[in-house]
């Protein structure tokens, strides 16, 4: 079989790349091994969040922003997107002004997304955050949705657009000829134009596959959810200095994340979790909010996600091959970029420009470095 | 004595103690976790301390427990009482809450025995109040000597029949016994029989119990389907049809069974391999005969291991227990076999038997797969049938998937209530064997546990020694 572009995982990059290149008219098949958003793009916390991006994120961040605001409406779907704000937390005076010295960088380079809270106006936002707690951080845009529904949206809105998603096939085997590419599975065999990498976790051995190496490597961060509590906080909550990281959603469970992570058994497709470091995420949730010490934990998990050694993604052109591109590596933040990366790297696959920058994120930055 | 043992033992049912006895028996250093506060699990529970005058009315099977936990309590076993475990790890440690702190023991050879639960019976209304199991009306009548004035008891199998006699015994009324066990039952077992008549004693009993409920005088509606509760914020009836017509009766209490199904949060959450057991209709751990499970030095007895009884439960006890010597090198090959062919002998035995009662008392498609599009599935996240077909068209394929999208089994029962249903309505939905469709993802903790308890895993405190366990 014959395809425009042929995509090797179906994770919330690999869906949304799907929806914008056959959206743009070009024929898309999605190769997922197991089913779609299996792992990190089904299972992670949910955020959507701009505050406190990278620098050379925060182009891509700001837009994809945007794009959330009105996503549900461009999918026809329900991604459970909901505009909460994010505040992370200062709880000293250092932290305060770790705040003041970003927002003036932020604002020398014309942003100003980010702003600076005192103690007052946390605790109206915050009524329940520890007396500590001094000011703060607020992105006003910011907010979660459910990821297992956003990437089904897209994955529903690219088969409306005349997608193709296979599930349970995995990739054995990529051989450019020309310059073109024959994809082999464990099912069949397809030609295709284009192919492009958003194989999360396993990124690394399909980048192999397309000649070009990563210094790629994964993790499982940790999650766990309360049972239903009244409602006590409206925004995403993070923190400056700590590794506290929550929301309450609308039926009153608390997710609590933080960045915990567990062991990861990628051959395995199987995760198991770390009780201790769960036990310290516990320990700071309910420091900076003493109404969690009633809380009561009704499920914990993790997912594989992959990591770059600057946490910072792989986006764009492969080096080694033609018409082979990267979106993976996004170090437990690639969730809110959803609606922005699938778009820029079909704006690159059918036009080969983007006004993004993309230099921070090509694949070979890493290659003269002593890693 | 450290907190480190030869066989720790998750449970004290008839398995749990049997194996603990055995293992005990044998030499070992036995530690057992059990989450009651009197062990007997739920068949012999409280029957050292029943709040009933005459216990005897529960039935013979009831109090011949006392003997078995008697020579528990008398064993050298640190037994553990109020310990609710929450995490079992594949390594063989054991993390579990007694008096709100998280305690932790660790052991060579790990048997479990969580037990059985109740066989979800998903039909319109269930989950009005008013409605429960059968189980958990004997639950009351054990532990709390409360009963139930004028109920229905609607469901096939024999702990239904058991119940509803117990109730007579104690002069409490029952409205009504709707029977669901198909027409044609007999003929459907028939080929089992051998395996009936190798247990006279428990073929009698059941016909017993049948004959005590009729003469008592109790309208029995035999081959009753389509069962659905009345009722808009409590149940006050239940609707039925019998040979064609459709008949309701009053009650403000219902009683619903269907057998029994293993519990399988713990040995999910370990990973466990299983299988769809198509003659109980359930997912079963896949075990060895001595109840070794598909991770090393891990057993599975009891119920959980696949529905056999309290009596066969307690031959699987011993059986893991002597496979456990075996393997911690304190009992020959050739011991084992010895030792272990009178209780392998009579597992087979029971096994037939019980091919017998699951071809008797099959609970019926209609009241396991739900049809109506206003029924709920998941009762913790208020999901119907209607929610959950819509999220599979959706293109949710998998239990896993329909969960992320529809947040079925995701509450705090972790999918008790829902998980087998939705396995079969996702096989029939896409014609596919249950196998082929799999289960939820379970993980620990085992249950809601509090973030004040988790908080404190730093300081996590090694088991109490047995003198320091309160009584």
């Amino acid at each position: 079989m014959n395809f425009d572009a042929i995509i090797i995982g179906g994770g919330i990059h690999g869906s949304a790349t799907a929806y914008y290149l056959s959206k743009a008219g070009m024929k898309t098949l999605v190769l997922e091994k197991g089913y779609v958003g299996r792992h990190a793009s089904g299972v992670n916390a949910g955020g959507v969040r701009l505050l406190g991006r990278d620098f050379a994120e925060v182009p891509l961040s700001k837009e994809a922003m945007s794009r959330w605001q009105t996503l549900d409406d461009e999918l026809e779907g329900d991604t459970g997107f909901r505009r909460r704000s994010l505040i992370n937390i200062a709880i000293d005076d250092a932290d305060m002004s770790t705040i003041k010295t970003r927002i003036t960088k932020l604002t020398g380079l014309g942003y100003d997304h980010e702003i600076q809270i005192d103690q007052q106006e946390l605790r109206e936002r915050l009524p329940h955050a520890a007396h500590n707690c001094v000011g703060g951080v607020v992105s006003e845009q910011d907010g979660y949705a459910i990821p297992y529904k956003a990437t089904s949206a897209f994955r529903r809105a690219a088969e409306r657009f005349g997608a193709t998603f296979h599930e349970g096939e995995a990739l054995v085997n990529l051989r450019q000829i020309g310059d073109a590419w024959q994809v082999r599975t464990d099912k069949a065999s397809y030609d295709t134009g284009t192919v492009i990498n958003c194989s999360g976790a396993w990124a690394d051995k399909t980048a192999m596959m397309m000649g070009d190496n990563t210094p790629l490597s994964y993790s499982a961060p940790m999650l766990m959810i309360t049972a239903r509590m009244p409602h006590f906080a409206g925004p995403v909550v993070g923190a400056i200095s700590r590794q506290l990281s929550f929301k309450q959603f609308e039926n009153g469970t608390v997710l609590i994340g933080g960045g915990a992570k567990g062991f990861a058994d990628r051959d395995n497709n199987r995760t198991t979790l770390d009780y201790k470091k769960l036990a310290l995420a516990a320990e700071t949730t309910k420091t900076f909010f003493p109404i969690m010490k009633t809380a009561v934990i009704n499920r914990m998990w993790a997912g594989l996600e992959a990591y770059m050694p600057d946490n910072l993604p792989v986006i764009g052109a492969g080096v080694n091959a033609r018409n082979a591109y990267h979106a993976f590596g996004f170090s437990a933040h690639g969730f809110q970029l959803g609606p922005v990366v699938g778009d820029v790297l079909a704006q690159l696959i059918t036009t080969g420009k983007t006004s993004f920058d993309l230099n921070p994120f090509r694949i070979d930055r890493f290659e003269r470095k002593v890693l | 004595m450290s907190d480190i043992f030869d066989i720790a033992i998750i449970g004290a049912g008839p398995a749990g103690m049997s194996a603990a006895l055995e293992a005990a028996q044998q030499g070992a250093s036995v530690a057992v976790l059990d989450r009651k506060a009197t062990p007997g699990g739920q068949i012999y529970r409280d029957v050292t301390q029943s709040p009933l005058l005459e216990p005897s009315v529960l039935g013979s099977e009831y109090t011949e427990g006392a003997e078995l936990v008697e020579a528990f309590m008398e064993a050298d076993i640190d037994r553990h009482q109020n310990a609710d475990v929450w995490h079992i790890g594949e390594n063989g440690e054991a993390l579990y809450s007694q008096d709100n702190q998280t305690r932790r023991l660790v052991a060579r050879e790990l048997i479990i025995s969580p037990g059985a639960m109740e066989r979800p019976f998903p039909i319109e209304g269930w989950h009005l109040p008013g409605v429960m199991t059968a189980g958990s009306a004997q639950v009351m009548l054990k532990s709390d000597g409360m009963v139930k004035d004028g109920a229905i008891f609607a469901g096939t199998g024999p702990l239904l029949y058991l119940i509803v006699a117990q109730y007579l015994r104690l002069g409490v009324t029952v409205n009504a016994v709707v029977d669901t066990t198909p027409a044609g039952g007999v003929g459907r077992a028939m080929q089992y029989i051998g395996g009936a008549l190798r247990k006279p004693a428990y073929l009698i009993k059941g016909l017993m119990l049948l004959n005590e409920i009729r003469r008592a005088g109790v309208p029995v509606f035999r081959h009753a389907s389509n069962l659905s509760v009345l009722g808009e914020t409590k149940a006050v009836g239940l609707q039925f049809e019998q040979d064609g017509r459709t008949h309701s009766v009053n009650a403000d209490h219902i009683f619903l069974h269907q057998g029994v199904i293993p519990n399988l949060n713990m040995t999910r959450a370990l990973g466990m391999e299983h299988h769809w057991a198509e003659q109980q209709l359930c997912w079963t751990p896949t075990l060895d005969d001595w109840g070794q499970s598909s991770i090393p030095h891990i057993a599975v007895v009891g119920d959980a291991a696949g529905i056999q009884g309290a009596e066969a439960a307690r031959h699987a006890g011993r059986l893991a227990a002597l496979k456990a010597m075996n393997k911690l090198g304190k009992l020959s090959e050739a011991s084992l076999q010895q030792q272990s062919s009178d209780h392998l002998r009579a597992m087979k035995s029971f096994k037939a038997f019980r091919s017998f009662l699951d071809a008797y008392y099959a609970p019926t498609p209609e009241h396991r797969i739900p049809a109506a599009s206003n029924t709920l599935v998941c009762r913790c996240e208020e999901q119907t049938m209607g929610q959950l077909r819509a999220g599979f068209e959706q293109g949710a394929k998998n239990p896993n998937a329909l969960k992320a999208l529809t947040r079925c089994g995701m509450g705090p029962c972790q999918g008790r209530q829902c998980g087998h249903t939705v396995s079969e309505l996702l096989a029939v939905w896409q014609n596919k064997p249950v196998s082929d469709i799999g289960y939820y993802r379970l993980r620990s903790p085992q249950r809601l546990l509090s973030v004040d308890e988790l908080s404190q895993f730093q300081n996590i405190k090694p088991a109490k020694k047995p003198a320091e366990v309160s009584a």
